[in-house]
């Protein structure tokens, strides 16, 4: 019976490759996950090891949750740690804030750069790539990254804002690698000798010491002798144990990354499974009069049922192994992409195929495949032996059984009442997507238990137009489709799965983006804003908003100040405080109560803080200010946190400066005067705003662009990923046609004897697959629509429901391209054949 | 124009010197296979069938006659020799045009798998016309499928049919685009003997009544006797035919020829 199996795999090369290669894609995509965060863990925890070689041990302030700034590590400690014997040197490690300016004299970039203390001897962890490290008080050094975009050469001085805004001139001597840390990387760094990265960032003390030991000191007993020496203030580590702690955080970091990466594996694994349990099944109907040969010559059910599943293994084991190799070379490959872009990962270690990647690469393929093959198998123990006798293959049928579709309305209508408790569930927020999505897992679930039942009702609908388009070839085209609905089924929902997935992701993103732009349009009429680079604690002087009032170019000013206070009765609780613009271009909208009502003595705040204090429109709170003590302030109305950008607590603009001073401002938003052109109207902001290095200009159409980029992105990403299990259901349609095409040879020589072409004949095909490929896709764009919807609806505000047109109709005619596309070989094969082998042959 | 058979074979002209033929067939060889592997299935074989005749081709396995069928009907290439259909030299023609003559001229009976399981009889008997994209005559498919006795069964799917009734509406089928010959290869070879009985007896019917032209390759003596003419193949080469054939003149000249 092995030998026979063997033989039968060994003579059909190509249909096992074929097979195969489903798997294979799954599995390498799961085993190139594995690969790729195992040699990004490696990659960290050698350069953590290398970091650490050079420290005995390391001093780190105790987190303390209470404290308003994070705790920092004294100078006069450092100089304690210096003392205790067996110390070689220590030195102190800060970082903070410290805007660079670009050449055109505004900060650089939306966040400032990051000033990092270089310093000197062994302890230094700074690699500088070129020129020198900072060693003269009016030395700094840049990351590679920032100086190639700002346009800086070593030799140039550049100017950085120290914490009090004041300008700074340095000589950059070198520039460094900010290696994989990765907040460094995102803000860009500056790098300073100790005492002027101190001087710099205005820090009191440091948030990091470094400790050397003399030679031959063991560093557990040093690290007891300084933590003796300062104290319990801190944590004292040994340099081991920080690197153990920092590949511990990154493989945290990484776990994310495996996660997701995984998810879409999963996705594609399960695209997979149907098409194999597809492809064995027809396999087996195929081979009717072989196993019924096979059981008329003596072999039991067992051995029928065993030969199957040993084809399996071996197409299972044939898999895993390409698969790992596969994911080897994806996993290299994403590696090498990885170190193209300097994405913050270590490069350099060795690609890393851990015992766990393997066994999980073949564990995963082997309970796939051998799990898909069970039910075609058990279905081969049931060829009768006379089977072998019959001339004919019988013409299966299918009816629609009651367990069918008991089963199916079960798992319909429990996955649409979990969806609706989902989407009416209280509070919405995340639990509800959860819940939402397990609705839609189980709808799923029933459409695929349904879908023969509803395939021949699909295909002659989607037939429609190819039966009358295509002639004789379309209308049996559309026949075909119809012939088989569970396979039909099987294999169009493969591809369905990614199409749902698809449709779903750009519906949420298209919705987003139409609520959100719909809220900006609606709430944020302004052209510009005018922000702090260094974050809402810093101010905007209240003379940039005077000057832009002067200037021609500007209509209408927009300043927005901000407060903190306490209310009476509610703790040492603060609360955000601010000003109510008085400005017609600003229209805020009240949820409940009205802003028209808005004079001094009332104020507005957001839903949730009125909900957590238990106020409404109506009721008073006691604000405790700086200025005018206590005062009492009616409530006229109360706002959705999303829909403006007003404070928790907002009060009228002369009530503000009167409980607050005239404080500066923390955003100022400017819209240009009717009828002077964008170009124009931005130069003249830009002008005025230049003597502010800090102070960001932004349009609102560099908003809206920076955030639509986000949501393309995220589209492109997830697309890619649903990609890979896309291409495994159209491998699958072309393995369902290939096969489909072998069982029709007679069919096809017959009408290629009565006078059908072979042009015609690939058309047959090819219209065949477009009905598979649209069909699936029609499903899934429905089930990705209807599901996309239910999504959006946990969002804690009014969306805009938006389909995009365009992108669906793209997936429509890109699945029945897909499905064209994998009629290509069979068809190819099936009108090459020569009419007399086909008739001949039985 | 129907061309006259120019340089009649000797077989033929026993029969008529002037007769119209349907299909005439030169040198006919046919070798598969190359050097010491070729297999001569037809070693030059001259051969006309006379339009509205109704034609056996017998042999024992081996002889030829079937890969003689296919060559004359462009299903299948030949090695040297020619075939003519009508008019038409056929063993020069293009893929394509091999596809058009058999859509326009050229109807098939095959032993199985000869209808679409998909189609309906009716469709199935329609398909021809349907594939060249031409209209039925009613008149000539009322008369076809009264003939064939199926007016009841054109809603069926061919599962729903007996052997015998699948292989009529396979022969209504030919019938209905009028073609200039109906190729049978051994249509009566999975039916029991009353089916297959009913089945000659229409073929023959069809020619006496519509004139049709009918080549039928059979290893069946008693299927053979309803053709006019018998004519035997051996080892790729024709070696003997029979007129106004009988089952035991058939079966005689069998055994002659085996012996």
């Amino acid at each position: 019976m092995l030998k026979t199996t063997l033989a039968g795999l060994r003579a059909h090369k190509l249909r096992l490759l074929l097979t195969s290669l489903a798997i294979t894609l799954g599995v390498g995509f799961i085993a190139g996950t594995f690969v790729l965060t195992d040699t990004i863990e490696v990659g960290f925890r050698q350069k953590f090891t290398a970091d650490a070689a050079k420290i005995s041990v390391a001093v780190k302030p105790k987190d303390n949750p209470e404290a308003q700034e994070a705790p920092t590590i004294p100078a006069d400690a450092l100089e304690r740690i210096r003392k205790v014997p067996g110390v070689a040197d220590a030195q102190g490690l800060l970082q903070g804030p410290t805007p660079l300016l670009g050449r055109d004299g505004k900060a650089a970039g939306n966040i400032p750069t990051t000033a990092i203390s270089v310093p000197t001897g062994t302890l230094n962890r700074v690699i500088v790539t070129s020129g020198d490290f900072p060693a003269r008080p009016t030395d700094a050094i840049l990351d590679e990254n920032t100086a190639k975009t700002r346009r800086f050469a070593i030799g140039d001085t550049i100017t950085v804002l120290d914490t009090k805004g004041a300008r700074n001139d340095f000589t950059l001597v070198g520039l460094f690698d900010t290696g994989v840390n990765q907040n460094l990387a995102y803000t860009g760094a500056v790098g300073f000798t100790t005492d002027t990265a101190q001087r710099m960032t205005g820090a009191k003390g440091f948030g990091e010491v470094d400790v050397a030991g003399a030679e031959g000191s063991d560093p557990a007993r040093l690290r007891d002798a300084v933590a003796a020496a300062i104290g319990a203030d801190y944590e004292v580590k040994t340099g081991s144990q920080l690197a153990d702690e920092l590949a511990a955080q990154s493989n945290v970091e990484t776990s994310y990354l495996t996660l997701m990466l995984l998810l879409f594996g999963l996705i594609a694994m399960f695209v997979a499974a149907l098409v194999i349990y597809n492809t064995f099944n027809i396999l087996v109907a195929q081979r009717t009069r072989e196993m019924a040969l096979l059981r008329c010559i003596g072999a039991t059910r067992a051995q029928i049922f065993g030969s199957i599943l040993l084809e399996s293994v071996v197409v299972a084991i044939l898999s895993s192994g390409l698969g790992l190799l596969l994911g080897l070379g994806l996993g290299a490959g994403a590696m090498a992409g990885l170190d193209l872009l300097d994405a913050p990962v270590p490069s350099g270690a060795a690609i890393s195929l851990t015992p766990r990647t393997i066994i999980l690469a073949v564990v995963i393929g082997l309970v796939v495949t051998v799990g898909a093959a069970l039910l075609p198998a058990r279905a081969a123990t049931r060829v009768a032996p006379i089977a072998a006798l019959r001339s004919q293959v019988e013409e299966q049928t299918f009816k629609a059984g009651l367990v069918r579709t008991i089963l199916a309305t079960l798992f319909l209508l429990a996955g649409t009442g979990v969806t609706i408790a989902g989407i009416t569930m209280d509070g919405g927020g995340g639990d509800a997507l959860i819940v939402i999505m397990a609705g839609g897992a189980l709808f799923f679930l029933g459409v695929l238990i349904l879908s023969p039942v509803i395939m021949r009702p699909l295909a002659s609908f989607v037939g429609w137009l190819p039966r009358r388009l295509f002639g004789v070839p379309g209308s049996l085209a559309v026949d075909n489709a119809r012939r088989n609905p569970k396979r039909a089924a099987t294999t169009t929902l493969a591809l369905t799965i990614g199409v749902t997935l698809m449709t779903l992701i750009s519906v949420i993103t298209a919705t987003t983006r139409a609520t959100i732009n719909a809220q900006l349009d609606a709430q944020f009429p302004v052209d510009y804003m005018i922000s702090e680079q260094r974050g809402p604690d810093s101010r905007i002087p209240r003379a940039l908003a005077a000057a832009l009032r002067q200037s021609p170019e500007v209509g209408s000013v927009i300043q927005m100040q901000r407060a903190e206070a306490q209310l009476e009765g509610s703790g040492t609780e603060k609360f955000q405080v601010g000003n109510f613009p008085a400005s017609p271009d600003f229209r805020p909208q009240a949820t409940t109560g009205s802003f028209d009502g808005f004079v001094p003595g009332t104020v507005a705040l957001v839903d949730g803080t009125a909900r957590s204090l238990g106020r409404k429109v109506g009721d008073t709170i006691q604000l405790k200010t700086e200025q005018a003590g206590t005062v009492t302030l009616k409530i006229a109305a109360t706002f959705d946190r999303d829909s403006s950008d007003l404070a928790p607590i907002t009060i009228p603009q002369a009530e503000f400066d009167r409980y607050f001073g005239a404080l500066d401002d923390a955003a100022v938003y400017v819209n240009a005067k009717d009828g002077v052109a964008p170009d124009v109207a931005r130069r003249a902001v830009e002008a005025i705003a230049q003597p502010y290095p800090t102070a960001l200009v932004v349009s609102s159409t560099e908003i809206r662009s920076e955030f639509e980029d986000a949501l393309d992105m995220m589209l492109m990403i997830f697309g890619g990923l649903l990609g890979l299990a896309i291409l495994i259901s159209v491998l699958g349609i072309a393995n369902t046609l290939s096969l489909s095409v072998h069982e029709r040879t007679h069919e096809s020589a017959l009408l290629r004897a009565l006078g059908l072409t072979r042009p015609q004949l690939r058309r047959m095909l090819s219209v065949e697959a477009l009905l598979l490929g649209l069909i699936g896709a029609l499903i899934g764009i429905t089930l990705g629509v209807v599901f996309g919807w239910s999504a959006m609806q946990t969002l804690p505000f009014d969306i805009l429901f938006r389909a995009p047109a365009d992108l669906i109709l793209l997936f429509l005619v890109l699945s029945g391209l897909a499905g064209v596309l994998a009629a290509l070989l069979p068809a190819r094969r099936a009108s090459r054949a020569s009419i007399v082998d086909a008739l001949a042959s039985t | 124009m129907i061309r006259r058979a120019a340089r009649p074979s000797v077989a033929a002209m026993t029969i008529t010197t002037d007769v119209r033929h349907a299909v005439v067939a030169k040198g006919l060889t046919k070798i598969y296979g190359q050097g010491d592997a070729a297999v001569h299935a037809l070693r030059g074989v001259d051969v006309s069938f006379a339009t509205g005749a109704f034609t056996a081709i017998m042999g024992p396995s081996g002889s030829g006659k079937s890969t003689l069928m296919h060559c004359l009907a462009g299903l299948d290439t030949v090695t040297e020799g020619s075939v003519t259909v009508g008019d038409t030299e056929i063993t020069r023609l293009s893929d394509k045009q091999l596809t058009l003559l058999r859509r326009e001229r050229v109807g098939f009976v095959f032993q199985a798998f000869n209808l679409l399981p998909t189609l309906t009889a009716e469709q199935n008997i329609r398909l021809p016309l349907e594939i060249a994209g031409r209209q039925a005559d009613q008149v000539l498919f009322d008369r076809v499928i009264d003939t064939v006795g199926l007016r009841d069964r054109l809603s069926h799917k061919p599962s729903e049919l007996s052997g015998g009734q699948q292989q009529r509406v396979a022969v209504a089928r030919a019938l209905i685009s009028k073609p200039q010959v109906i190729f049978a290869d051994e249509p009566t070879g999975n039916l029991d003997s009353r089916s297959g009985t009913e089945v000659l007896a229409f073929l023959r019917h069809s020619v006496r009544e519509l004139g049709q032209t009918i080549v039928m390759v059979t290893h069946d003596p008693g299927a053979a006797s309803y053709a006019d003419r018998v004519i035997f193949l051996r080892d790729g080469l024709m070696v003997s035919e029979l007129i106004e054939p009988t089952p035991q003149t058939v079966l005689d000249t069998l055994l002659k020829l085996e012996a």
